[in-house]
């Protein structure tokens, strides 16, 4: 009890704060540790978000060693790239640099078309026994119009200059429509062709032009046939086969041959005659009625540069203004390459003709000509390798007692493949004492 | 009085037909068979050596036939509309296959002088 008693003693001494006092302050501890309690939370709290801080700034740092990397990465690989760059800059400027592919074709820009072509010729010729002369200058202007894919036209003329006969002073300027003829492509095989026509009768007249002679004049059998006539075609060529081989075809009917005066005289024969329109015109089929021909050839590549070709062909229609009379021709013309250097041809021609006062007549000839160009040597001087080598022998018999024989020898100099300076002479055997030997030199320029 | 020359010279002719004809048989019988059976023997040769013998190409042509009758003629000499124009005229003139022609025209005018 005294315990108790002393134990409240101080109590007691305590005592000295009142009860209401001690409540005060209890209820104010209280408050304290509520306080310190939410402080505690708050606390608690906080050190919660913190710890959250923490960890997103731990992702933060990773992400940011990841972009590091990878920017490192990346720079490494553009150095490479840059390192390859200048390695193919400097590749490429030691290789030469290649041309750059062409634009393709607009057809829009090449459907119709008017080219001019064509060829001049400057003759010099001395016959033997008289004065050398400047013989004739010519120029022979080719118009082509094309329109579209199947149409041509295409007209040749020939301006030449020739001295007066003897006595009479001057030169006289001729002009001459060569060809003026319409091409219809038909179809792949065959070609519709009106109008004056360069005649396949044989080959040579078709295959002519100053800068493709080899010799400057015409072989004498020529003379036995019409150049060009006046009419339609149809003509055109089959394939035989992928190695190059052909026939071709022609088939003709032209107005020649006709009479120059109506008769049927044997010198009254002119072979292109009969255009059919009078000085006047007045439409007119002037002596002789039209007549047809047809030309089948074979050309037989072998390679390149090595060829055979043959043809046959024939014309023949009444001449006179009768209708009394036929005229009628053949010819067998072959080519031959061996090579780019050795070319052979020629030409073999018939015609036989009835008339009022020699009965039938049968005029003949045939020419060769064989040519070689000196390069084929493989010499190693100057001018040889630009020179051609031409032989030819052409005869004619008029059929009414007339022979002559020719053999010429000549050279082609080539100043470039279409400026050509040729030259021959002619060896003459007639038995028509006008003809004689002859030296003859011609320019040749085709454009 | 003059019928009978006539008819003769159309009966000349007929003949001279006849005859034409019987050479070109006797032609086509001496060259192509002889030609043909050299070419065979050749492809028979090159057979065993290659495959089989390729069409020919546009550059090949164009050196068959471009300098036939004349020099041959450059492919920068002209443009392509004027070689258009000029292969039209060689076709007809030269009577070379549609085909071959428009193969040879195709190689001018890529190298053509525009
Ligand atoms: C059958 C013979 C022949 C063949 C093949 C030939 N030409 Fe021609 N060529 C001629 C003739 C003839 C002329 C000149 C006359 C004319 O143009 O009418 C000519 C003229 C030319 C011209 C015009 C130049 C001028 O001055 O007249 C050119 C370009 C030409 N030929 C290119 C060619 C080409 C390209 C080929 C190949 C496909 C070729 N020729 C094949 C016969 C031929």
């Amino acid at each position: 009890m005294c315990c108790a008693l002393a134990v409240p003693l101080p109590v007691g001494t305590a005592a000295a704060i009142d009860d209401q006092q001690f409540n005060e302050l209890k209820d104010l501890v209280t408050k304290l540790g509520q306080k310190i309690e939410k402080q505690d939370l708050r606390i608690e709290q906080l050190e919660k978000t913190h710890a959250q801080d923490a960890q997103v700034h731990a992702q933060d740092q990773k992400t940011h060693e990841q972009d590091q990397r990878k920017i490192q990465e990346l720079q490494q690989k553009l150095e490479e790239t840059q390192q390859a760059v200048s390695n193919v800059q400097t590749a490429a400027i030691a290789v030469p640099v290649e041309p750059l592919p062409r634009v393709p074709l607009d057809e829009a820009t090449v459907n119709h078309n008017f080219s001019i072509l064509g060829d001049a010729e400057f003759q010099y010729a001395k016959t033997s026994g008289q004065h050398g002369t400047f013989l004739f200058a010519d120029f022979a202007p080719i118009f082509l119009y094309r329109g579209g894919e199947k149409v041509l036209f295409e007209a040749g003329f020939d301006f030449g200059l020739q001295n007066n006969a003897p006595n009479s002073p001057g030169a006289t300027t001729t002009i001459n429509l060569s060809f003026a003829q319409l091409d219809y492509l038909m179809n792949d095989y065959v070609t519709l062709v009106a109008g004056d026509m360069v005649l396949p009768l044989g080959t040579y007249s078709e295959r002519t032009a100053g800068w493709l002679n080899k010799i400057p004049d015409d072989p004498l059998p020529r003379d036995l046939l019409p150049g060009a006539g006046v009419g339609a075609q149809l003509r055109g060529a089959v394939p035989l086969g992928e190695s190059g081989k052909l026939i071709n075809y022609s088939v003709w009917g032209v107005n020649g041959a006709s009479s120059a005066d109506g008769t049927g005289n044997a010198d009254q024969l002119d072979l292109g005659g009969n255009v059919g329109l009078r000085s006047d015109n007045a439409v007119a089929n002037l002596h002789g009625k039209p007549s047809g021909g047809a030309r089948v050839g074979w050309f037989m590549p072998f390679k390149p540069h090595y060829d055979l070709e043959l043809g046959l062909s024939g014309q023949s229609g009444e001449w006179d203004n009768a209708g009394q009379h036929l005229w009628s021709a053949g010819v067998l013309d072959a080519s031959l390459h061996l090579g780019s250097t050795v070319e052979v041809k020629g030409e073999y021609i018939r015609s036989c003709y009835g008339s009022d006062d020699h009965g039938n007549v049968r005029p003949e000839g045939w020419w060769l000509q064989a040519s070689y160009k000196l390069v084929g040597l493989n010499l190693d001087w100057p001018v040889i390798n630009n020179l051609e080598l031409v032989n030819r022998y052409d005869s004619i018999h008029d059929g009414l007692g007339t022979r002559t024989r020719r053999y010429t020898l000549g050279y082609i100099y080539y100043f470039s493949n279409t400026l050509l300076f040729e030259g021959g002479y002619e060896f003459l055997h007639s038995n028509d004492p006008t003809q004689k030997d002859q030296l003859i030199f011609q320019l040749s320029y085709g454009f | 009085m003059n019928r009978p020359s006539s008819l003769k010279s159309r009966l000349w002719t007929g003949a001279g037909v006849a005859v034409l004809g019987a050479l070109l048989y006797a032609l086509s019988s001496v060259f192509v068979p002889g030609a043909g059976a050299k070419a065979e023997k050749k492809t028979e040769k090159r057979v065993e050596k290659k495959p089989e013998k390729k069409k020919l190409s546009g550059a090949e042509l164009y050196s068959m036939h471009c300098n036939r009758c004349h020099p041959e003629r450059y492919p920068t000499e002209r443009t392509a509309a004027q070689w258009k124009t000029i292969l039209l005229h060689m076709r007809v003139r030269a009577n070379l296959p549609a085909e071959q022609s428009q193969m040879i025209l195709k190689y001018l005018q890529d190298n053509s002088g525009r």
